[in-house]
């Protein structure tokens, strides 16, 4: 079937079988800031903004996103460029495999609370999984974003 | 690539049916142990095949590899391979492994290449390694004023690294092949493939890729091997990406183990003597495991930092039928460490002393030998310890919560890896060609910071690159917390030589420093706990780590990689089991797996104890493997100060609940 979307403010067209997943249509597609990680939908490497939702992308079916506008972490990194400071500055990434979800992830939480508490912050951050780091830059890099 | 996989822990194979497979849409191969050379592999005891011939051994392993046009065709295929099996009995644990009527795992495994056990010792042992006196310490112990005699157990558990292990690989020029694969380790993948295909070296290279993290992981041939033998032999690329769950199932997670600690000391609470008895579990193959003796340094290095007038270990890996454990950030360390500083606080409160005093009793001073004879440079476990009691200051605990504090001791030997690295004038910058590869602790901002120190440049005229295989001499790759400490000498090294030419000339130095002064790192850790009575719920409120460091090159790296250690250390104390059952792993996915999430982690506090001796002209000592360590045991002895002494790991809520109805109102 034909999906049309758009990618990061780009229109694209995929013809898709009614069982892909969008993580896979959208790297397909060349989007790799989609990474793959625990495909169950537990991690959030593969964090995307759906229509402004966050999404794991290893859990929505491509042939569910026609006509809506996907945000993977090279867009958010565009529209929030204050937010990759931040992550910089605050080294909130070692490997940086979840980097990319973790932005996607962190830009949902500001556009809900646009001054977040560390409580909302991890609160709503659970569900992107780092290994390296044990959370507390980039804990504070979202503050730091969110001006608290 | 996908793979038809074992759902048996024991079993013959009779026969393989790949006729549907082969028929089915996209497939380029199917591939079973028929097809390929007889060969095991390995990294010291080369005792597993690519995939499984006459019999399995694990749920999980690979008994056929499809090649297809795509990953899912592949996957779907790989489920038509119909396999015949004859169920044999098997091998589920540790303890019946040992048991003089335990079905063997390996006919002969005294046989395979680098085996570190002969057929005097038994079928199913993959390591056998004994240190010190067992009488001798029995001896002491009978005429001790306190003993503890105790039994621990600490679960299997992943590295839990978030990306895939995936290789993709290619036919290169001649005959050779070319890799770019997630191994943290590229020049000793780069030997076991020349062994395992029977090419010479030079034919074989591997690409630098970011590795998304390691933790120990990443060390293993095998996809590697099979890939490249496949796309020799099919003349196209292959790739291998595995599903998550694949990984947890089939790849070479932590030791599990049972630990025995027998500790005695006098009425003062000096210790008398102490043995330890560790039972690892090895599963299926010992392939995985790097050292000569198929050994865990955790076990004969428990006792270090403290004075033992009388030791012994005992450190047994055992063969079962389930999945083959590898290596995991300080490989024994975190279960004998856990065990260890268990018993300790439990020989306290026999002796009626504090956790603290009885290891300011007993920690080493500088120019004491350690319970095996050897003298490190210096001793800073005293200033360690109180450096961590004066940093800890305690949070508030929930209302009606019994909130309590423990500590643990860890110290970490120090080894220091060869590399090799090029130096070359760019412009009005240095380039730095390593061999390293970065996983994300740092590598590549240690070259970086280190290099602006011994030049004197600012660390924004060095551009560090990741080159292949092809273009450097060796490097041992990321790991054994020797990659700061090694390229500490080699960036010296490569300094001086780089200055011989005023910085115009290109350099290459291979650094191969040999056996050094003996440097050790102390690190002390406070957990506060808080714990409901009523149901065994407890959280960790904080973990505080205080380090003993040389010069930090890199501040915030540093305290990342201290910080990231803890929080694994409380996923390991707290949170994570692949709960291996009747040869199964059951916690086959993530979430079932549970990690540390920003949710569950506690409060990190650092405390950085400066002034320590530390290796090379750049003072370093390592701290990848130390914070990880001791927080299991910091953590368990908190809960006990709060009536609940919990010996096997992860600490449930049930098994507070249980061990506070032990205890008694």
């Amino acid at each position: 079937m034909r999906v049309r979307l758009t990618v990061d403010g780009e229109p694209a067209e995929l013809d898709v079988a009614p069982t892909d997943l969008l993580l896979d249509s959208l790297r397909s597609l060349g989007f790799s800031a989609i990474k793959e990680g625990c495909g169950v939908g537990v991690c959030g490497l593969c964090s995307v903004l759906v229509d402004e939702q966050p999404v794991g992308s290893c859990l929505r079916l491509t042939a569910t996103c026609d006509g809506t506008a996907v945000l993977t972490a090279a867009g958010v990194a565009r529209r929030h460029p204050a937010l990759v400071a931040a992550f910089c500055d605050h080294e909130a990434f070692q490997c940086g495999i979840c980097t990319p979800g973790q932005l996607v992830m962190a830009s949902a939480v500001l556009a809900r609370s646009p001054r977040p508490t560390e409580e909302e912050v991890r609160d709503l951050m659970a569900g992107s999984l780092c290994r390296c780091t044990g959370y507390r830059t980039i804990v504070e890099a979202i503050l730091a974003a969110g001006g608290t | 690539m996908a793979f038809a996989r074992s759902e048996h822990p024991s079993a013959r194979v009779v026969r393989i049916d790949s006729r549907s497979a082969a028929a089915a849409p996209g497939v380029v191969a199917v591939i079973t142990a028929a097809d390929l050379p007889t060969r095991t592999l390995g990294r010291a005891v080369r005792d597993m095949p690519l995939l499984a011939g006459g019999r399995v051994r694990f749920v999980g392993e690979r008994v056929a590899a499809v090649v297809a046009e795509t990953r899912d065709q592949a996957e779907a295929a790989a489920a038509l391979v119909n396999v015949g099996y004859e169920i044999e009995p098997a091998v589920l644990d540790m303890e019946q492994a040992l048991e003089s009527d335990a079905p063997a795992v390996h006919v002969a495994p005294w046989d395979y290449p680098g085996a570190a056990m002969r057929e005097a010792d038994g079928h199913n042992l993959q390591s056998l390694v004994e240190v010190g006196s067992r009488d001798a310490v029995d001896a002491v112990l009978d005429a001790a004023e306190h003993v503890v005699d105790r039994q621990y157990w600490t679960p299997s558990v992943h590295q839990g690294y978030l990306e895939p292990p995936a290789t993709l690989a290619a036919p290169g020029h001649g005959g050779g092949v070319e890799l770019w694969t997630s191994n943290k380790a590229p020049y000793r993948l780069r030997s076991m493939l020349a062994e395992a295909l029977g090419l010479p070296l030079g034919a074989i290279v591997v690409h630098p890729v970011a590795i998304g993290g390691d933790f120990g992981g990443k060390a293993a041939p095998m996809d590697a091997a099979l890939c490249a033998l496949l796309a020799l032999r099919i003349g196209r690329p292959v790739r291998f990406l595995p599903r998550a769950s694949e990984d947890l199932i089939a790849g070479n997670p932590r030791h599990a183990a049972r630990i025995r600690v027998r500790l005695g000391c006098d009425a003062a609470g000096r210790l008398v003597g102490g043995g330890v008895d560790v039972l690892f579990d090895g599963g299926a193959y010992a392939a995985f495991k790097p050292r000569p003796r198929a050994d865990l340094h955790g076990a004969d290095s428990v006792f270090a930092g403290y004075r033992l007038p009388v030791a012994h270990v005992r450190s047994r890996v055992v063969y079962t039928h389930t999945v083959p454990r590898g290596h995991m950030r300080a490989p024994g360390s975190p279960q004998c460490n856990f065990a260890f500083e268990s018993a300790l606080d439990e020989l306290a409160e026999l002796a009626g002393m504090e956790p603290a005093e009885i290891r300011r009793r007993n920690l080493l001073t500088s120019g004491e030998p350690d319970a095996w004879g050897h003298t490190a440079v210096e001793q800073r476990g005293h200033q360690t310890l109180e450096a961590a009691l004066n940093g800890f200051s305690p949070l508030p605990a929930p209302a009606g919560w019994r909130s309590r504090v423990g500590l643990s001791f860890y110290e970490r030997p120090t080894a220091v890896g060869r590399t090799s690295l090029r130096l070359s004038p760019a412009g009005s910058r240095v380039r730095a060609e390593v061999a390293m590869p970065e996983a994300g602790g740092g590598v590549h901002t240690v070259v970086r910071s280190g290099l602006a120190r011994l030049l004197g440049i600012a660390p924004d005229g060095i551009e560090v690159v990741h080159v292949p295989t092809s273009e450097l001499p060796h490097d041992d790759g990321v790991g054994a917390s020797r990659v700061t400490t090694g390229l500490s000498i080699a960036l010296e090294a490569a300094a001086v030589v780089f200055d011989r030419s005023d910085r115009s000339q290109a350099v290459t130095v291979r650094s191969d420093p040999g056996p050094q002064p003996i440097v050790t790192s102390s690190c002390v850790q406070v957990a506060q706990v808080a714990v409901d009575e009523t149901t065994g719920a407890y959280r960790v409120l904080q973990v505080l780590t205080a380090a003993d460091v040389g010069d930090v090159l890199n501040p915030a790296a540093h305290r990342l990689q201290l910080e990231g250690g803890a929080a694994m250390g409380y996923g390991f104390a707290c949170l994570e089991d692949l709960r291996i059952e009747e040869g199964r792993v059951w916690a086959a996915q993530h979430g079932e797996f549970r990690m540390p999430s920003t949710r569950d982690v506690p409060v990190w506090r650092t405390v950085l104890v400066r002034g320590g001796r530390g290796v090379g002209a750049l003072n370093v000592k390592p701290v990848g493997e130390l914070a990880n360590v001791g927080v299991a045991a910091a953590i368990a002895n908190a809960l006990a100060a709060a009536g609940a002494r919990v010996r096997a790991l992860p600490i449930t809520a049930e098994r507070v609940l249980d061990a506070l109805a032990q205890a008694g109102p």
